[in-house]
């Protein structure tokens, strides 16, 4: 037992003695009827405590602690209950994830029967569509900027490196039959490792684009994007070419040749924590698993990939990708992401950044959904559930949610050899139109470097930033 | 001749030969009420064949038909007639009305004959003729070309809609209504703010994309049923099934590769996505010139918005029934903590916000400061005394979560907790800090976990 009874407290004689509150052991009756008669004020105060308290443990080994923390947690989080109680339901089961990944054969047993429904993506990323103004702002502003670069051009390109929501291309297509030169010749490349979804863009662009008259050829690339082969995009001389990735890019920030089989744990010790003196504990056999596998991996570079990309840290992805990309010489580009840092070296980093960020999130669901909404529920379970999952639960090449900070970004596609185009104050204007159109008031437009970033209240959520390939004898002055 | 006269004509007065040329109309006059002519005026029947007919001007000399008289006029000129029989048989004008040929119609009685011969045309197509002219955008129908072309021009281009889910397109007149309306939207809106909270299941009336609500005409649905897709599907009070259902077979029906459900909408949505190839909503941006509109989904009376001119839009200010309206004030980033007034909760990042502060020293006002601070802490300071004395002085001066509940006693517990455990258990937290990882156990809240994991042992509780 962790208790460690000390008879010469100091402590005098608590009016709450008789309170049973914050006995943690199961052992020792039913410890919370107090608990339910919390505001939910001082609740989510005590669950965002637990949270961290919990997290704490986890980073360090301390399982049985852990364990403790999420049993009171889950006296008090719900998945129907107000924001915090999601989030903290939501938080707690990514932090028991991660603490199970110890056990893999466990792990995987109780993973293994999971469903993932093809129908419940489809339907969970059409939610988030309509739900929220963030993809319609991104959509907006890329097919804006894209009017914008693509102004006198007869041939476009455009290559969509998440081809799953034809709504942008259909309104696209709209804004170039409208162009007062004409339309152009335009090609849609589309990148989603799902055929049917690719097959659904395409019955409804080529529909469209008959409709408006406009020569128009959509070419399905059935792929992930980790494994793209730039060939198979088929860039050609002569055409103008833009791309636009929309909330794809930190999937592959993601270390190269990280073996999959890693377990978690071993990267899960916060720095400067002492070796020595963790052998020293006498934790239950466990706990010393998870001691044994503490001393022997520490691979200090697993989650580099929030230093400086001029650093030499490890290959990630992203540089190879971004450097075929920029070979391809695109007139634009067009990045959304979101703006959070979410991929810090350090569980306790990577927690309290994501708390606030979908906290935020949860907060516009709150605002926006009656809790009874089956919509919202599905947005908080089957999509920022699981990307908080992955944030917490995951590490190295299977932790795809890594997202990072606009300035991070910016640095990043710098350096990759892109020169930043100014996002069109016009395009921002639409973008806060859309916005003060909805009901709820808490979203604001902000720009930032040229950049547009989408706020929920005062903290940033997602940010859109346009580029170009800049050749090697520009210089950003 | 007079067979053929009588042919094209029926009427019992003065018969006008199809060939006469018309003298240009008169000098404009005031105009009469439509179908209330001139007594004086010549009456004139034209047979339906005639009317519809095309080319009513005859050259007398090549017998080629033009539609307009100064059409003919110049194709005379090329003739090279001498110059008496250039002239026009000067003729005084005499004002001609126009009978409507159909005998069921009002205008067919003399009396309520129309002034102008493109009038009549008009009116026989509109009334009485084929609709043979479609918009392509909405379903309308014309019989009449110019009807066709002045209506698709604005169809859809701009539209004002009110809340209530009147379309105008006219915005004099959607702001007279608006000026009607707000009072209504605004009696609305008080009296459901006062008798619902937030989390009253009838917040959904504020939710969004619906195939068109109940006020709005056919055609708007049949418009808008391509565009929209209701997703949430927990408020069935404003719409009525059957519209929704059209609106909803309308939409499947768009999409020609749809299997067509028709089953109502119901809470688990399951029918309509049952169908891979799905269900995504177009039109969220408007057509042409750049210009994206605003589909507020969150519109209370759900009907979709397609305009694209912001002063069109109501919907900011006109939240009707939505007592979120109250919200934004409450999640406004600063004054935090005093903004718990209501009933409500505290937004999760105003709780973050706040725990922060408590938790902090007062040197670091932000979350993460306080993580990192703390983090770096560790690393290099084995001995956290400074810090647990700086939570614990810091924790009792500003630990002021609750009233006078049992949950205050609990807070304040947490706080009394720390002040007095720490500096009596350092030694024993000390050392299991070290060996756990010098203080990671310590949270940015102050209060130390293996501390709560200890309180029953160490007050003797239980």
């Amino acid at each position: 037992m962790m208790f460690q009874d000390d008879g010469s407290s100091s402590v005098t004689s608590s009016p709450f003695q008789n309170s049973p509150m914050i006995s943690l052991s199961p052992g020792l009756g039913s410890p919370y009827p107090l608990l339910k008669e919390l505001k939910s004020e001082d609740r989510g105060l005590y669950l965002i405590h637990l949270l961290l308290t919990c997290a704490t443990h986890v980073a360090t080994g301390s399982l049985e602690n852990a364990n403790l923390s999420l049993d009171q947690i889950s006296h008090l989080a719900s998945p129907d209950g107000d924001t915090m109680q999601r989030i903290a339901s939501y938080f707690a089961e990514a932090l028991a994830d991660r603490i199970l990944k110890a056990w893999p054969g466990l792990y995987k047993a109780l993973h293994s029967t999971k469903l993932s429904l093809f129908s419940e993506d489809i339907l969970v990323r059409k939610i988030f569509f309509e739900v929220f103004p963030f993809l319609k702002v991104a959509f907006i502003v890329t097919n804006q900027a894209i009017i914008e670069a693509m102004e006198g051009e007869k041939m476009v390109h455009i290559i969509d490196l998440n081809a799953a929501y034809p709504m942008q291309w259909h309104a696209l297509l709209q804004d170039l039959s409208a162009r007062p030169e004409g339309p152009p010749h335009l090609r849609i490349t589309g990148v989603h490792p799902q055929k049917e979804v690719l097959d659904q863009m395409a019955h409804v662009l080529t529909e469209e684009a008959e409709k408006l008259d406009i020569p128009f050829q959509f070419n399905p690339v059935v792929s992930k994007l980790d494994n793209l082969d730039i060939e198979q995009l088929r860039v050609k001389t002569g055409e103008a070419l833009a791309i636009s990735s929309i909330l794809q890019l930190h999937s592959l920030l993601c270390p190269v040749d990280e073996p999959h089989k890693r377990s978690p744990l071993t990267t899960m010790k916060s720095n400067g924590v002492n070796l020595l003196r963790a052998s020293q504990i006498k934790q239950s056999t466990l706990g010393d698993l998870l001691q044994k596998d503490m001393v022997n991996g520490q691979s200090p570079g697993a989650d580099s990939a929030s230093s400086s990309p001029q650093s030499s840290a490890p290959a990630v992805q992203i540089d190879g990708f971004l450097n075929a990309l920029w070979g391809l010489s695109p007139k634009v580009m067009v990045v959304a992401e979101q703006d959070s840092n979410h991929n810090g070296s350090s569980l306790m980093e990577r927690l309290s950044e994501s708390l606030y960020f979908y906290a935020a999130l949860f907060d516009c669901l709150e605002s926006t959904l009656p809790r009874s909404s089956m919509e919202r529920l599905k947005l908080e379970k089957f999509l920022f559930g699981e990307e908080v999952k992955n944030i917490i639960a995951c590490e190295g090449s299977s932790r795809k949610e890594r997202h990072e900070k606009l300035e991070k970004w910016i640095q990043r596609l710098d350096f990759a050899g892109f020169g930043s185009v100014p996002l069109s104050y016009y395009g921002m204007l639409q973008a806060r139109r859309l916005v003060q159109g909805y009901s709820c008031d808490g979203y604001r437009i902000k720009e930032e470097n040229g950049c547009v970033v989408i706020c929920w209240q005062d903290r940033a959520l997602y940010s859109v930033s346009a580029w170009r390939c800049r050749r090697m004898a520009e210089v950003d002055v | 001749m007079l067979e053929q006269m009588a042919d094209e004509a029926i009427s019992s007065s003065f018969i006008q030969n199809q060939i006469d040329e018309s003298n240009p109309p008169p000098a404009k006059k005031k105009r009469n009420l439509p179908g209330t002519p001139d007594p004086e005026a010549e009456v004139i029947a034209l047979s339906p064949k005639t009317l519809m007919a095309t080319n009513r001007f005859l050259c007398e000399i090549c017998g080629k038909g033009f539609q307009r008289d100064q059409n003919l006029q110049l194709h005379r000129r090329g003739h090279n007639l001498p110059w008496k029989l250039k002239q026009r048989t000067s003729k005084e004008v005499r004002k001609r009305v126009y009978v409507c040929p159909e005998k069921s119609c009002v205008h067919n009685h003399p009396s309520r004959a129309l002034g102008d011969l493109t009038g009549i045309k008009k009116h026989y197509c509109r009334k009485h003729g084929e609709k043979k002219w479609k918009c392509e955008k909405c379903a309308k129908r014309y019989a009449v070309q110019s009807d066709w072309k002045a209506h698709s021009k604005t169809c859809g281009t701009r539209e004002y809609k009110c809340d209530c889910g009147t379309i105008f397109s006219r915005r004099d007149s959607f702001i007279t209504h608006r000026a009607f309306c707000e009072a209504l939207a605004e009696e609305t809106a008080r009296v459901t703010a006062a008798t619902s909270s937030i989390n009253n299941s009838t917040l959904p009336n504020m939710n969004y994309h619906f195939m068109g609500s109940a006020s709005l005409g056919q055609n708007t649905a049949q418009h808008f049923s391509s565009i929209f897709e209701p997703v949430i599907s927990n408020n069935h009070e404003i719409f009525t099934d059957p519209i929704r259902q059209a609106g909803l077979s309308l939409w499947m029906g768009h999409d020609s590769t749809q299997s067509s459900h028709t089953a109502p909408m119901n809470n688990n949505l399951q029918p309509l996505f049952s169908d891979p190839k799905s269900n995504y909503q177009f039109n969220w941006a408007s057509t042409g010139n750049n210009r994206i509109s605003i589909p507020s989904p969150f519109d209370e009376h759900q009907t979709t918005s397609i305009a694209s001119s912001t002063n069109a839009l109501p919907v900011v200010n006109k939240d009707v029934g939505n007592q979120l309206v109250s919200i934004p004030s409450l999640y406004s980033s600063q004054n935090m903590t005093d903004q718990c007034t209501h009933s409500a909760t505290m937004s999760a990042t105003a709780l973050l916000q706040k725990a922060a502060q408590i938790g902090a020293t007062s040197t670091d006002p932000s979350f993460l400061e306080s993580i990192g601070l703390k983090r770096s802490n560790m690393n290099h300071v084995q001995d956290g005394s400074k810090f647990f004395g700086l939570f614990g002085t810091n924790l009792m001066t500003t630990t002021n979560l609750g009233i006078s509940t049992t949950a205050d006693q609990v807070n304040e517990h947490l706080s009394n907790l720390n002040h007095h455990l720490y500096p009596s258990k350092r030694r024993h937290i000390q050392q299991d800090q070290d060996s756990s990882g010098s203080g990671e156990t310590r949270d940015f809240l102050g209060v130390g976990a293996r501390s709560i994991c200890h309180t029953p042992s160490i007050n003797g509780w239980i």
